[in-house]
């Protein structure tokens, strides 16, 4: 078939850098074609390239052409490349939950897309049936109810979702999407497959960029290897992406069993918790947790399950809640009434840190300051502590003399935990703290944990969408669906024989790559699952 | 959004009634009253004494209050204590000059601040918004009185364009435009300037803001992207500092009013406190401070509208 994007000895140089070199690439309808590399390896200068784009000081020759318009030409961007964004190409970024508006309903920012691009939807009722098509094939509702509703109020995921239908509602013939699966539990990754093997069924050129192999060959047909800026190799997925056997991740980082009859570290019994005032909202029903001292306790569930509400009580963070928290037996009040004591006992390590950080400041002196500010060491003392925990999370001196605005969301993903490992905690509360880490970082950081709970007896509650990884490091498995606990006790235990749905549904997505998951009976399986929260 | 509009307005009726009853206990402070005022130093304190009982003045504080708030409640805010009318006339008088006045000034503000917020923010770093800047620095520093001066010194005593003062208009002022001109121009360019300042550095902000990007990734033209997907993100702080300006202009601007001798809102306050008209200051204080607190009610309506991740997670 015709391909719709069509790339020929596409160079971008930015001064005397040169960021892509002669690159050539084909995406052809009705299937979805990988462009798979390292991070840096130039996959995002292609993609917005397709879209005549550039970021600022890069310089583009070569020929794009798109649908038969050449959006680039031997003299950089064309002016014709506007007319296709959007309607021809639509790209979807890499953190789609930003490229929400949070002053405007989705509803009106998906008609107001459709509008634009349709020329049939002049009519606003034609309009909104476009909107409401778009948010099916992403896999939202799409009653009013859901389109007169702003992007915070909806989960993570489900905001990857509404991304895509504003992608989709534009009518595009080409979608681009720059790594689609970042920070998404195994679940959500499950789903993703399947819609975009649903979008290539549907005739749409599918590119997608990604460094997840696992993913890739889900789902693509054909890859393209990028490396540093350069097509290393091109062709069928399963040539150039053999399946792995999945025992080979890095040596598992096991701590030391816990000491039976151990004392529990933190106890959460009968939790519950509400979203708005006056009980409204439930967002956890009847939760009971325990983490035992050195010991470890994996949370997992899908996106929206309430995790992170867990983690918020737990931290002390979510006040509106019931139930009883007890730390080594004592009542354990929320952050605002805790002891200094108390404060220092528990710490909280969350996902998205960048705006814990202060961006005037260098980030090691923030690291330093837990230290001095609960452990009453001398600032001296504590910057030689930060940067002995620094150094065993694999950051250099240099990076720790920057200011945060100057780090990578996995460099400040570890400096988080270094600023709560210098309170010397009893209890480590770890919510998606490797999402935006390397293979190399996240041994490190299990590294790190298995040293603490050996040498500290710091009690660890992991809460993870990396199922595998999940494995390696709790002893105790608690499984959350909806707000509830589904599945709980010894791990090995759960994992052998799961006794609910959302279980077995988690272990058939840890293996993605290696069985075949494309086809629409199981996306549509999980559908019903992840309900808005209302 | 209707819950939260109902709470909010429930808390201004609250406010409403703590205030009445501050504004009431204030004005009892005042030193002397209507009736020592009233007379010349000869006068006997039989006499006051007698002018007291007949204004009602010697009745103990609460049952004063209970009349005082009935009337409120059924509209009749008593009896100016100096003129002897109704204190409704004094109050519709003077708020009348003053309302206009505000409503011109914003009218005019709002646009012009969202103009000149979006030039210089759009173009931020270029000449046109460092000379803009540099203006809008400037004349927010300036005092409004140096600046009114000028602007009389200038077109009315120099070149004779436009009237210097309301005095001579009397009641007929809102018939005559040109009386609006000067005291209109004072009143925005401190407004404006601080307005502007509000909406340019909210219009950085959601420049580089990724919807804004991805907005224009999926083919969003030029002006449409700038109206309806950088604006309403933009103009968030600027509805509150709005709602500040709309509080300083309807308190009546007393630089203005007495360097144009406008009769308004500030002038009649000044006016009542020295005679001791204490109907009067009870009024008007309470009518600017029903104002000021209906106006931060919409502010906060049309920020939550506009923003409406405000609420905070607990």
């Amino acid at each position: 078939m015709e391909p719709v994007i069509e790339v020929r000895g596409l160079t971008a140089r930015a001064g005397t850098a040169v960021l892509l070199d002669d690159v050539d690439l084909a995406v052809a309808p009705g299937e979805v074609t990988a462009l798979v590399g390292p991070s840096g390896s130039g996959k995002t200068t292609v993609a917005l390239a397709l879209l005549g784009e550039s970021a600022p000081g890069v310089r583009l020759t070569g020929t794009v052409g798109v649908a038969g318009t050449a959006v680039v030409s031997a003299d950089g961007p064309t002016p014709l490349a506007p007319a296709v964004r959007g309607r021809v190409v639509a790209y979807m970024p890499q953190h789609p939950a930003h490229a929400l508006n949070p002053a405007r309903r989705i509803g009106s920012v998906l008609t107001e897309l459709a509008r634009l691009h349709r020329p049939e939807a002049h009519r606003r009722q034609a309009a909104a049936e476009y909107a409401a098509g778009a948010l099916r094939t992403a896999g939202m509702p799409d009653g009013p109810a859901t389109l007169r509703r702003f992007p915070h109020q909806f989960s993570g995921g489900q905001r990857q979702r509404v991304a895509l239908a504003q992608v989709l509602v534009c009518g595009p013939r080409a979608v681009v999407l720059d790594e689609p699966s970042t920070g998404l539990d195994t679940v959500a990754r499950l789903r993703l497959a399947g819609e975009l093997a649903r979008l290539a069924a549907q005739g749409i050129a599918v590119l997608l960029l990604s460094h997840d192999h696992d993913l890739v060959r889900a789902v693509a047909a054909r890859t393209i290897l990028l490396d540093r800026g350069r097509v290393t190799d091109m062709g069928g997925t399963a040539a150039l992406l053999p399946v792995r056997p999945p025992a080979a991740l890095p040596a598992p980082a096991t701590g030391p069993s816990p000491s039976s009859g151990g004392r529990n570290a933190l106890e959460a019994h009968g939790l519950s918790a509400w979203l708005r005032p006056g009980r409204r909202g439930e967002v956890l029903h009847d939760v009971t947790v325990r983490v035992p001292e050195a010991g470890c306790t994996g949370v997992v569930g899908p996106s929206g399950s309430g995790k992170t509400v867990l983690a918020r009580c737990l931290a002390g963070l979510h006040e509106r809640h019931d139930g009883r928290l007890a730390l080594f037996g004592e009542p354990l009040p929320v952050l605002r009434h805790r002891t200094p004591r108390q404060i220092r006992a528990v710490q909280y390590v969350w996902q998205e840190v960048r705006n814990s950080f202060d961006e005037r400041r260098t980030v090691l002196d923030q690291v330093a300051r837990t230290a001095v500010r609960l452990r009453g060491l001398s600032p001296q003392e504590a910057v030689r502590r930060a940067r002995q925990v620094w150094e065993r999370l694999g950051l250099s001196s240099e990076q720790a003399a920057r200011h945060a605005g100057a780090l990578s969301g996995g460099e400040l993903q570890r400096a988080a935990l270094a600023r709560a490992l210098l309170a010397e905690p009893d209890v480590l509360i770890c919510d998606e703290i490797t999402t935006a880490l390397d293979a190399v970082s996240t041994r490190l950081v299990t590294e790190e944990i298995a040293r603490l709970r050996g040498e500290s007896r710091t009690a660890v509650l992991w809460i993870g969408h990396d199922l595998r990884l999940v494995e390696q490091l709790a002893d105790d498995l608690v499984v959350l669906d909806r707000g509830g606990v589904v599945d709980s006790g010894d791990r090995r235990a759960v994992l052998a024989s799961p006794r609910s749905e959302t279980t077995r549904l988690l272990l058939r997505s840890r293996d993605l790559g290696s069985a075949a998951v494309t086809g629409p009976s199981t996306p549509h399986g999980v559908q019903g699952k992840e309900q808005p929260q209302s | 959004m209707l819950r939260y509009a109902l709470r909010r307005s429930g808390w201004t009726v609250v406010q409403l009634a703590v205030l009445s009853v501050l504004v009431f206990l204030l004005t009892d402070l005042l030193p002397g009253d209507a009736a020592t005022v009233g007379f010349n130093e000869q006068a006997d304190l039989d006499q006051v004494a007698r002018l007291r009982e007949q204004m009602g003045l010697d009745r103990p504080l609460a049952t004063r209050f209970a009349d005082w708030a009935h009337g409120l409640l059924t509209g009749d805010l008593g009896t100016s204590l100096v003129g002897g009318g109704p204190v409704g006339d004094v109050l519709a008088h003077s708020v009348a000059a003053t309302a206009a006045l505000a409503a011109v000034t914003i009218l005019l503000l709002v646009p012009l601040a969202v103009a000149v917020g979006l030039v210089t923010g759009l173009r931020a770093g270029s000449r046109t918004d460092r000379v803009v800047s540099a203006v809008t620095l400037t004349l927010t520093s300036v005092p409004d009185f140096v600046l009114a001066l000028l602007l009389v010194a200038l077109f009315s005593l120099r070149l004779g364009w436009l009237p210097s003062t309301w005095v001579g208009a009397d009641d007929l002022w809102w018939q005559r435009p040109e009386l609006f001109v000067l005291p209109v121009v004072v009143l925005l360019a401190r407004t404006v300037c601080v307005l502007s300042r509000q909406i340019r550095a909210g219009t950085i902000t959601s420049l580089g803001a990724g919807y804004t990007v991805q907005a224009r990734r999926l083919g969003v033209p030029p002006v449409r992207l700038v109206l309806r997907h950088l604006l309403p993100n933009a103009a968030v702080p600027g509805v509150q500092e709005l709602a500040r300006t709309g509080d300083q202009l309807l308190g009546g601007v007393l630089v203005v009013e007495a360097v144009f001798a406008i009769p308004g809102t500030a002038t009649a306050l000044v006016d009542a406190v020295q005679n001791r008209d204490v109907p009067t200051v009870q009024a008007l204080t309470l009518t600017l401070a029903a104002v000021a607190c209906l106006l931060n009610l919409a502010a906060d309506l049309v920020s939550r509208r506009l923003a409406p991740r405000t609420e905070v997670l607990r």
